[in-house]
């Protein structure tokens, strides 16, 4: 709730923002690092990512490239890396040279062949390429001939016989062949000749009733016209089979359309007029063979027929020249011419390592086709010759993995289906063994960061395709992986290893691992401390983070994509191993010896002190944070990536190793809150962040603080639920402390504020910052109860009701709610602590003020007209300022402190003797006050003021006044008697007009004064207040003797003046006395008062009236404040003479 | 709920092995109950109560620890601004009374005390309703260490039939008045801090300035 509220208190005030930042300064940020403000929590955290992530990045690449270096000859031996390392390269050497060697005793040979080749050149294109003496020249080059060996071996070639050639034709397929037949179709053949030679043709079989046939059939067709002028024709014709007429008849049926009938008809015709039947012609192509280039060709042909515009449809064709060599030989030679071109091109064109993608030169290129041409080497024999010799030539120089992926592609087919011999077979497996490492190392070296990052991605896909039809081959019985080049294969088993997946595992994991041993090794922490090893942790931890996001994000589709092998998921796995190795033993140590905050309490104005220098708990602890938070991440990580194995990981319950930290992260959460407090509270301008709302800054960003709170404990995300419970208790606790330290902190802010003092007068005016301070603080106590709920408390005890039991969730609950209903109370005295301080320190001047108006009521209103204002001017300033409730409560704090002032106002003056009219002077000033601001419903705590006005009232009355209060007094006093020791007495009483009778019965039980056990007693009648019936007898009774029921029963009749008459609270008091035996010293017995408001009027009787019955009583002690007053008054004759008599009415 | 007064505010922590009796001493205080059974605590439990010494109220804010070892962690943040340390043992338990000198140090090293004097302990045996055949403490081996150790304030006590229980906090309040009117004494160093309550951080401001060792 409060949250929204906040926020949108943000959004009102933007200089917050600043002022925020500069809390945040006190700790460089000490909350904000780990959590992200709630403001733009997602934003930011997207932000902080990526900047985080870039910053790895950019650490990562100055690492990285170090690593290159370990590719030159220092490499230790241990890490053999496939295609530099020193011993492999030997192998590769010494394979390669042996090979050269053998080709050494046929070298001239071979040259022979190419330049017999060259004289030979066949194809439509020979011309329009290069020159033949280029190729000569090339060749020369290539073969390193010395010229007197190359025109002897020149003249060798020229003499040799003419190659004999072939040409052959494969017929693919037709297209969109127009009908010939009468059901719409034709069952077309191919016929295939040469224009030189008709009668040797050749057919292809038939395809029944259809347009489209497909017969990817070979021909070879000698060439016996050197010059090549000759032409091959195509001719599709539809077969017709053998049919009678009546045959024919039967497929009326099948028919289609006019034409269709037509035809048929015709067709019917024919074979009736001939009887014989007729292949029809559909379409023919004619190709001269000097359009045919050297390296072969596929294409359509479009049929066509004499006298016929429309085309009859198109046929695809493959043509290509060949020998009639023997293949195996071909194929060698073709290795070795192609091994030797390409060692020459790489030499003089140097292209940089995987970069070469058989982009040959002209002359190369022509070289190559010619001998391919020439020799009749098939496609995949060709493919084969180049991924053997590619394969071979990689090892020394690395050529682009793409070429071995496209001639795979093409290999994939014949090796599957077995069309390959087994010597070519054993050859493919040894290539493939050769290619092999650099592949792996590809992968292992994915992080290289020596290239861009696409040229990685494309190399990596390359690899990834090799592995995939590899994989598809399904090696079996070859040792694919040597141990000597593999020495990072896990598996070793038996039979010879060929398992690509699992090296490609073992390849992933030795990569990573090297990695991030290279990391470790190159990133030492600068310092022994825990700090600097924690860092260093950190960082390493962000760089795996980093890598694994880079994983995810590039590699993984392609590795499931062409290899199915789920790649961000196994460097997971390896990952998660190594981190719990590396950090494990580290934090359980680190937390061991965790030196706690030095700040003693919540003392902490001068920040801990360090004792030693070289230890910093906060550091060390906020690092220690910082970990647990990265180490959090990596696991969440771990979640998606490998749901499936996550429970099994070791690095899951990650959070016990911090285990003995979390204190310290509390105790620093706390500290760091405290700190922000104090700068908040500096900042604070004292002035409303709005005009809706009545509080400043610091209580809008120690509310931010207390967020921050949270969302550490948020983020700590504490897994142990028992453990959740107490650090709440603590955190709730904790942040009680906070506010009470912002309450205490806010009060001295203002303290001082207010304090006017000039020659005249030293006063003190609320302000509204102090007003401002008090709504504060009780804002942020109004926070406090939100705050604990979004703790997630409620989670917490019912995970604890699942786990434990019912009463223990209970007694978790009432520790919690006691502890924070425990802070609110402290929270709340802390505001009504601050609220007296104010009206203690309005209390001088209030006393002041009324004093004066007490002395000066009667002669200068002006007084109390400043009192008024006073009072009137402060109470306005918190009435406008304070809550409702705070309000209240600071007027119950004023009438509390003025009836204080009051009775010490009294007491002295009561003690110097003042006369009664200033106390009802300063009756009258209260009342004025009082009529003004207290709201006379709400009196519910003023119970002290009511009693003060009380004493103030009786002080101010005069002695005579003050008398008849005490009789009043006592009058209540005895009508509440439950029964007297004294007895009782009957009587009755009206008034008629203004004539009062009064007739007394008699009495009962009366106590008894003489030492015989009875009474004499008689009964006075006394009209109250005495000094305005002075005019009046007072009547007696007879006495009656030695009775404690005596009979009275005498009628008085009293007359009395008007005035007399409408006296409103006089009394009547009836009087019992014990006659003293010499009539001196008469004793009291006991009195009753009626008071004239209760005497019937009326003209009836007196007989006619009900008796009245009322127990004697008398007074008990001088504890009654209308007697204290007249002890006060010492001077007064009256009072003098009335406590005299009283003391002897008093009860013994 | 506390009512809305003044009184100071002291913060106590019962510390001891598990199962001397710590939840059931401040059950018998604070509420006057007794459950043969109660469970362990789980990491914390609190309560509030009045104490009237001598006409002024206190209130005391009753941190209950779980003893066991493996709530170690969760217990120590709780030290750090106690007013009174109550040291517990059972008098039929040895061992709990010899870890006692455990608890002091580990009390002393979270509540980041630079002087042991600077808070009252007390030091309290709990249990004595128990036959004095199953006796494994007496009452001297508790003075004795008292002695050693330069704690002043011990006491014997049973949650059971609430002997001495009342007795016991109301002398370790007693021992923290003390040793506060004798920091005020001694408040020659005025440290400017702000602290939780100012009766609170007199005793921690000033408690070095010297003589704490009264309680020799």
């Amino acid at each position: 709730m409060w949250n929204v509220i906040y926020s949108m208190v943000q959004r009102k005030e933007r200089p917050e923002d600043f002022e925020d930042k500069r809390i945040a300064q006190v700790d460089n940020g000490f909350f904000e690092k780990f959590g992200s403000l709630f403001r733009e929590q997602a934003e930011m955290a997207q932000t902080r990512e990526q900047v985080e992530k870039e910053q790895v990045a950019e650490a990562a690449a100055q690492l990285v490239p170090k690593e290159d270096d370990d590719e030159e000859p220092e490499t230790p031996p241990a890490s053999v890396d496939s295609e530099t390392s020193s011993s492999h390269s030997q192998i590769d050497e010494n394979e390669f040279e042996n090979d050269f060697i053998a080709t050494a005793f046929n070298i001239d040979e071979l040259y022979t062949e190419i330049l017999y080749i060259i004289l030979h050149n066949v194809g439509c294109d020979v011309n329009l390429e290069v020159p033949q003496n280029s190729l000569f020249s090339y060749a020369q080059d290539a073969f390193r001939v010395p010229h007197n060996k190359h025109l002897q071996l020149l003249d060798l070639a020229e003499k040799k016989e003419d190659p004999e050639l072939i040409i052959n034709v494969e017929v693919i397929e037709a297209k969109d062949l127009r009908p010939k037949d009468s059901n719409g179709n034709s069952d077309p053949f191919v016929t295939l000749y040469l224009a030189s030679n008709t009668s040797h043709r050749y057919n292809t079989s038939v395809k029944p009733t259809t347009l489209n046939p497909v017969w990817e059939e070979h021909f070879a067709l000698p060439i016996t016209d050197k010059s090549i002028d000759d032409t091959l024709c195509l001719e599709v014709w539809d077969f017709d089979p053998a049919e009678t007429v009546k045959e024919k008849l039967g497929k009326l049926f099948d028919v289609k359309g006019v034409k269709g009938m037509r035809k048929l008809v015709k067709e019917i015709a024919v074979t009736a007029a001939t009887g014989q039947h007729d292949n029809e012609l559909i379409g023919r192509a004619k190709i001269p063979l000097n359009t045919i280039p050297a390296s072969g060709m596929t294409m359509w042909y479009t049929l066509d027929k004499k006298n016929k515009i429309t085309r009859q449809g198109v046929l695809k064709v493959r043509i290509c020249f060949s020998s009639g060599k023997n293949n195996q030989v071909a194929a060698q030679e073709h290795r070795h011419i192609r091994r030797i071109i390409l060692v020459h091109e790489l030499d003089v064109s140097k292209p940089a390592a995987y970069w070469w993608c058989e982009n040959f030169g002209p002359e190369a290129n022509q070289l190559l086709t010619q001998h391919i041409a020439q020799s009749g080497l098939s496609p995949t024999e060709v493919a084969l010759c180049s991924y053997s010799v590619y394969a071979g030539i990689h090892q020394s120089h690395p050529l682009s993995f793409c070429i071995f992926s496209k001639l795979l592609e093409k290999l994939l087919k014949p090796l599957q289906t077995e069309m390959i011999l087994e010597e070519d077979m054993k050859l493919f497996w040894e290539a493939t063994r050769k290619l092999l490492p650099s592949c792996f190392a590809v992968i292992r070296r994915i992080r290289k960061k020596n290239a861009n990052e696409k040229t990685v991605m494309k190399q990596v896909i390359e690899v990834l395709k090799i592995f995939n039809y590899v994989m598809a081959l399904e090696p079996t019985n070859i040792d694919l992986f040597p141990q000597n080049l593999y020495p990072w294969i896990t598996f070793h088993g038996d039979d010879p290893n060929c398992d690509i997946a699992g090296t490609l595992q073992d390849a992933i994991s030795k990569g990573a691992g090297d990695w991030l041993n290279y990391l470790i090794e190159n990133n030492k922490a600068t310092a022994e401390t825990a700090l600097a090893r924690l860092q260093n942790l950190i960082q390493l931890l962000q760089l795996v983070r980093s890598d694994l996001q880079k994983a995810i994000e590039f590699y993984d589709k392609l590795f499931i994509e062409h290899v199915n092998f789920q790649y961000a998921k196994s460097l997971y796995i390896f990952y998660q191993a190594k981190i719990s190795t590396l950090c494990e033993p580290e934090v359980r140590q680190i937390c061991k010896n965790l030196k706690t905050l030095d700040y003693s309490g919540y003392d902490f104005g001068n920040g801990p002190v360090n004792t030693d220098p070289t230890v910093d708990p906060l550091a060390e602890g906020t690092s220690l944070f910082d970990l647990y938070l990265t180490i959090q991440r990596f696991v969440t990580s771990g979640q998606d990536i490998c749901p499936s194995d996550y429970n099994g990981f070791h690095i899951k319950n990650f959070h016990q190793w911090f285990h003995a930290g979390v204190a310290q992260w509390l105790d620093i959460a706390v500290y760091k809150a405290l700190q922000r407090i104090e700068k908040a509270i500096e900042l604070d301008q004292l002035v409303h962040i709005d005009t809706s709302v009545k509080y400043s800054s610091s209580a809008v960003d120690t509310l931010t603080i207390f967020y921050q709170v949270n969302t550490f404990w948020q983020q700590l995300n504490w897994p142990n639920v028992e453990s959740c419970y107490t650090f709440i208790a603590k955190i709730i606790d904790d942040i009680c402390r906070c506010c009470i330290f912002y309450a205490e902190k806010m009060a001295s802010k203002v303290d001082g504020m207010g304090d006017i003092e000039n020659i005249y007068e030293k006063k003190f005016e609320v302000t509204n910052e102090w007003c401002l301070a008090i709504n504060n603080i009780d804002y942020v106590r109004e926070t406090l109860e939100p705050f604990t709920n979004g703790l997630g408390m409620e989670e917490i005890l019912k995970k604890i009701l699942e786990l434990k039991s019912p009463v223990d969730a209970q007694r978790c609950r009432d520790t919690l709610n006691m502890v924070i209903s425990n802070a609110i109370d402290t929270v709340r005295n802390a505001i009504i602590e601050l609220l007296q301080t104010v009206v203690q320190k309005m209390a001088p001047s209030m006393k002041r003020l009324l004093i004066e108006g007490a002395e000066l009521c009667n002669q200068d209103n002006n007084s109390i007209d400043r009192l008024m204002s006073y009072v009137d001017r402060n109470l306005e300033t918190m009435h406008r300022e304070l809550n409702k409730e705070n309000f209240n409560r600071t007027l119950e704090i004023v009438w509390d402190m003025l009836s204080q002032t009051l009775d010490e106002i009294i007491q002295t003056n009561l003690e110097n003797r003042r006369p009664p009219s200033f106390f009802a002077n300063l009756q009258k000033t209260l009342k004025l006050m009082l009529g003004a601001y207290k709201d006379p419903t709400d009196c519910t705590s003023c119970d002290s003021l009511k009693r003060t006005e009380q004493i103030l009232r009786i002080n101010g009355l005069e002695t005579s006044d003050l008398i008849h209060e005490v009789h009043l007094e006592l009058a209540k006093k005895f009508d509440e008697l439950p029964e007297s020791p004294y007895g009782e007495i009957s009587f009755r009483c009206k008034f008629d007009g203004d004539v009062l009778q009064v007739e007394v019965i008699n009495a009962r039980d009366l106590a008894a004064m003489d030492s015989s056990g009875a009474s004499d007693s008689f009964v006075r009648i006394h009209l109250l207040p005495e000094h305005k019936f002075s005019s009046i007898d007072k009547p007696k009774t007879k006495t009656h003797n030695k009775t404690l029921f005596p009979l009275y029963d005498e009628t008085f009749t009293i007359n009395l003046s008007p005035e007399q008459r409408e006296i409103k609270d006089g009394l009547v008091l009836l009087s019992v006395k014990d006659k003293d035996m010499l009539g001196y010293n008469n004793q009291y017995i006991g009195e009753a008062f009626l008071r004239f408001k209760d005497i019937p009027i009326t003209s009836e009787s007196l007989s006619n009236l009900p008796q009245v019955k009322k127990w004697l009583g008398r007074p008990t002690s001088f504890e009654m404040d209308t007697i204290k007053a007249l002890e006060h008054r010492l001077g007064d004759k009256q009072a003098k003479e009335f406590l005299k008599k009283f003391k002897q009415r008093l009860a013994s | 709920m506390r009512s809305a007064t003044k009184n100071p505010l002291l913060k106590v922590v019962i510390l001891g092995d598990g199962g001397v009796g710590k939840s059931c001493l401040m059950n018998r205080f604070v509420s006057n109950e007794f459950d043969e059974h109660s469970f362990h605590t789980i990491g914390v439990e609190f309560l509030n109560k009045d104490l009237e010494i001598d006409g002024q109220t206190y209130t005391l804010q009753i941190w209950d620890t779980a003893g066991q070892e493996r709530f170690k962690t969760l217990r120590t943040p709780f030290y750090r601004g106690s007013d009174i340390c109550m040291l517990t043992y059972a008098i039929d338990d040895k061992a709990s009374f010899k870890n006692l000198e455990i608890w002091r140090t580990e009390f002393s090293y979270y509540a980041d005390l630079k002087d042991n004097n600077a808070i009252p302990f007390i030091v309290v045996g709990n249990k004595s309703d128990v036959s004095s055949e199953h006796r494994e403490v007496s009452m001297l081996e508790m003075e004795t260490w008292c002695n050693e150790n330069h704690i002043t304030s011990c006491i014997e006590t049973s949650a059971k039939n609430a002997s001495n229980v009342q007795e016991a906090f109301r002398m370790a309040v007693q021992h923290w008045i003390r040793l506060e009117s004798r920091a005020d004494k001694n408040q020659t160093i005025v440290n400017d801090t702000v602290n939780l309550s100012k009766n609170q951080s007199d005793v921690k401001t000033s408690c070095c300035g010297g003589s704490g060792d009264e309680t020799n």
